[in-house]
């Protein structure tokens, strides 16, 4: 087992390899990026989640990309195809390609690390900054919502199917039963949502003030280093790419 | 706490209204706590017994949560409250250090963001910027006290009623105040986990600690009191309405009140458990330290039920049945190996009334849910009138079981009671049918004349009377309840066991899974105990 990473560590970690990837637009580095995230799921257990998550954000993302840049882009010299205005060209198949990879490779290096980070050693992390304390609860809780509202929802199906709900195999027969779940499971967060408060108020949660973590997370000075070089790499990257771009914006 | 007689905490309650209601859900109350002294709140359900611990506790700020006329007095600062928008206002942090609250749903006193149970504990502690070695030390203390020292690194949503109810005590505690307010804190523990809690109760009243017990029944921590304060829900004519507001209606002694006709009013059940409802008996056995005292059941004078059922085939029958939950990371300790349910076989005939027990975490509640086919089990096989269900979808299934779940919170998920009882019921018996038959339920648990109410706006023990309504109007052909007892008043009882003699007199076979084996003995023809996976007749 690797020691420990701090969850800033891993943070900077995913917010650099977007950085480096996003700056230096360059279709096989996206899709080496990329394919480094799911093998580091798969190492962690978690491919399966990662990929799951990542076609539902990314398949309507990457079918409009294709639509928008590989019919219609004006730029496009090379057809290679063409019904009335649309026409596919090389170009476009190309950015498409470009824009595609590179969201992707963005997309699952952020859930990897969401996906990964041990969430009360952000919180405690975050609160250890001084970032006010409600900054991380909402983040933890959003972290934490989707197995809650998963549970509530189980149960709300649960409960109808006692009543003689028959949820059949069929997408749209989900679909239906997922609309009849949904006022109730709206409603259901908002009352627990309500009776958590009075808790939380009794609990000094919403008092001002200074706070204090009884979680540590440990930060050896070789992560802080190293977040620091890579923070440094990733501003090079994106000063490197302003400093190529420049003339080449200016010459065209 | 030196002076042991000095007044910690007291509260005059002239009304109490919440905004958006016209009539007052408190009057004419008042309560002191003593430090080191164990005060009982009894009442029957909607009495106001929670609205006046949350009063007390800051819970509900006058001004925020409704209007308030009276007084509270901490620690001889008396705070008037006149309902105008100059009263005083309480800061709840600073007021739970003094005085801590733990609601009847303990989950809801968590802050669900903590990974372990020593966070959470601590959790109140760094909002008040405590320092980390006093917070250690803090922690340390609490879980020593309440029996967590084992549970420190355990996530607090794998843990049991009991552990989970000990948690929220902790939380309540760790910031020592001078009086602690419980909210039914015995509801749904069983023996050893009720045990536990009162063994805390009693060991913070030692440490000066002043607690006060909200509750519904005059139990065996009850009878440790030295005074019980009796709120009732007492009408009102004012012309043209008629109003209910929880008032107290007697104060005294245990000695004093125990079998006075204001406790049988309230509805406030005796020492016996939901078994000994019959509040004559409660007597001189009030005091007594054994839990089943004199108490007889409801149909006095014997403990048998309706007529044992005839020959004929059964409703339900479970054939080597055997289930485990392996590969669910959140049950602790369960393995491929480690079988909830093992081989199985029972069943219930109609007109049958078979009651299951068991202690907490035996499995009773993953039983009933293969009735209706919400578990499958790995092994064996579930029968419904004679077919069997493997593969059959639930919805199905439901025309021939209704299944009254553990918590009626999870039951109960429509806009209204009325919608509520009437779902499902058209595909069952049709459009015009349906809504009678949902009123019929109603009326049959005591529920008419609240169809336009919200359910989540019902007590804790009508919204169980829902959840049971909802189950009886599909006149099911196996009627299986998961600890229908729980929550429920005197009334409610009486009304749970008409129902359940109505529904075996119709020929239902009734499964009833309960944690209290009085209960069991008195109502049901055979009593079966589940432990170690394997059911025996007891």
């Amino acid at each position: 087992m690797t020691p420990r990473l701090h969850p800033f560590t891993t943070l900077t970690l995913a917010v650099c390899a977007a950085v480096v990837t996003t700056a230096a637009a360059y279709w096989p580095l996206s899709v080496a990026v990329a394919l480094a995230a799911v093998i580091l799921a798969a190492r962690h257990g978690i491919a399966g989640r990662v990929l799951t998550a990542g076609a539902v954000i990314l398949t309507p993302l990457c079918l409009s990309l294709l639509v928008l840049h590989g019919l219609f882009f004006p730029e496009g010299q090379t057809v290679l195809a063409q019904w009335g205005p649309a026409r596919v060209t090389a170009e476009g198949l190309g950015f498409a390609l470009e824009l595609g990879t590179r969201t992707t490779a963005c997309v699952l290096v952020f859930l990897l690390f969401s996906f990964t980070v041990s969430v009360p050693d952000l919180v405690s992390a975050l609160a250890g900054r001084r970032i006010p304390p409600q900054f991380g609860f909402v983040l933890a809780s959003t972290l934490t919502l989707l197995p809650a509202v998963a549970g509530r929802l189980d149960r709300i199906r649960q409960a109808q199917e006692t009543r003689g709900m028959v949820v059949g195999r069929g997408l749209l027969s989900r679909l239906g039963t997922l609309r009849l779940q949904m006022v109730p499971l709206v409603l259901a967060l908002i009352d627990d949502a309500g009776s958590r408060a009075q808790a939380l108020d009794a609990r000094g949660f919403g008092s001002p003030g200074p706070r204090t973590s009884y979680r540590e997370v440990a930060d050896p000075p070789a992560q802080r280093l190293f977040r620091a070089a890579a923070l440094v790499f990733a501003a090079a990257a994106v000063a490197g790419r302003i400093v190529a771009s420049w003339p080449t914006g200016a010459a065209s | 706490m030196t002076a042991a007689t000095r007044t910690a905490l007291q509260i005059r309650i002239e009304a109490f209204t919440f905004h958006g209601d016209d009539t007052p859900v408190l009057r004419d109350a008042a309560l002191s706590v003593t430090p080191g002294s164990l005060t009982a709140v009894l009442g029957g359900s909607g009495s106001g017994k929670s609205t006046l611990g949350k009063l007390l506790a800051g819970w509900l700020r006058a001004g925020h949560a409704g209007q308030f006329r009276g007084s509270l007095e901490l620690g001889g600062t008396v705070l008037e409250f006149r309902g105008v928008p100059e009263d005083p206002r309480i800061n709840p942090a600073e007021w739970s250090r003094r005085v801590a609250f733990v609601p009847q749903d303990a989950a809801a006193m968590l802050s669900s963001v903590r990974a372990t149970v020593a966070e959470e504990l601590a959790f109140g502690l760094e909002n008040r910027a405590t320092a980390r070695e006093d917070m250690l030390r803090a922690v340390e203390r609490t879980a020593a006290r309440t029996g967590l020292s084992h549970l420190l690194d355990r996530d607090p949503a794998t843990l049991s009623g009991g552990e989970l109810r000990r948690l929220a005590v902790g939380c309540a505690v760790i910031a020592e105040p001078d009086v602690l307010i419980l909210d039914e804190p015995l509801a749904s523990l069983d023996a050893a986990g009720a045990a536990q809690v009162e063994a805390l109760v009693r060991s913070l009243c030692g440490a000066g600690t002043g607690v006060v017990l909200l509750s519904q029944a005059a139990d065996r921590l009850a009878g440790e009191a030295t005074h019980w304060t009796v709120l009732d829900a007492q009408t009102a004519h004012d012309g043209r309405t008629v109003t209910a507001a929880g008032t107290v209606t007697a104060a005294g002694t245990p000695a004093q009140l125990a079998g006075s006709a204001e406790l049988e009013r309230a509805g406030v059940i005796g020492i016996g458990g939901p078994g000994g409802i019959v509040p004559s008996v409660l007597g001189s056995g009030v005091l007594g330290s054994g839990g089943s005292g004199g108490a007889a059941g409801a149909r006095l004078p014997g403990p048998v039920p309706a007529a044992a059922p005839g020959p004929g085939p059964a409703s339900l029958e479970l054939r080597g049945v055997g289930f485990g939950y392996a590969g669910d990371p959140r049950r602790h300790g369960t393995g491929a190996q480690d079988r909830v349910l093992r081989d199985v076989d029972f069943a219930v005939r109609p007109g049958e009334i078979i009651a299951v027990t068991g202690p907490n975490g035996a499995g009773k509640s993953t039983l009933l849910r293969h009735f209706n086919g919400l578990l499958r089990p790995s092994a064996g096989d579930v029968l419904v009138c004679g077919r069997s269900i493997a593969g059959v979808p639930v919805g199905k299934v439901a025309a021939s079981v209704g299944l009254l779940f553990q918590h009626p919170r999870d039951q109960l998920f429509e806009r209204t009671v009325l919608r509520e009882a009437a779902f499902g019921l058209r595909q069952l018996s049709g459009k015009a049918p349906a809504e009678g038959k949902a009123r019929a339920a109603l009326a049959a648990v005591g529920l008419s004349g609240t169809e336009a109410a919200h359910p989540a706006e019902l007590s804790a023990s009508r919204q169980r009377l829902l959840a049971l309504a909802t189950v009886l109007a599909r006149e099911p052909a196996v009627l299986a309840l998961d600890e229908p007892t729980v929550g429920l008043d005197r009334h409610g009882l009486e009304a749970l066991q008409g129902a359940v003699d109505r529904a075996a007199a119709r020929g239902a076979a009734v499964v009833m899974v309960t944690h209290d084996l009085d209960y069991a003995r008195r109502n049901a023809h055979r009593v079966l105990e589940l432990s170690g996976g394997s059911l025996r007749e007891i």
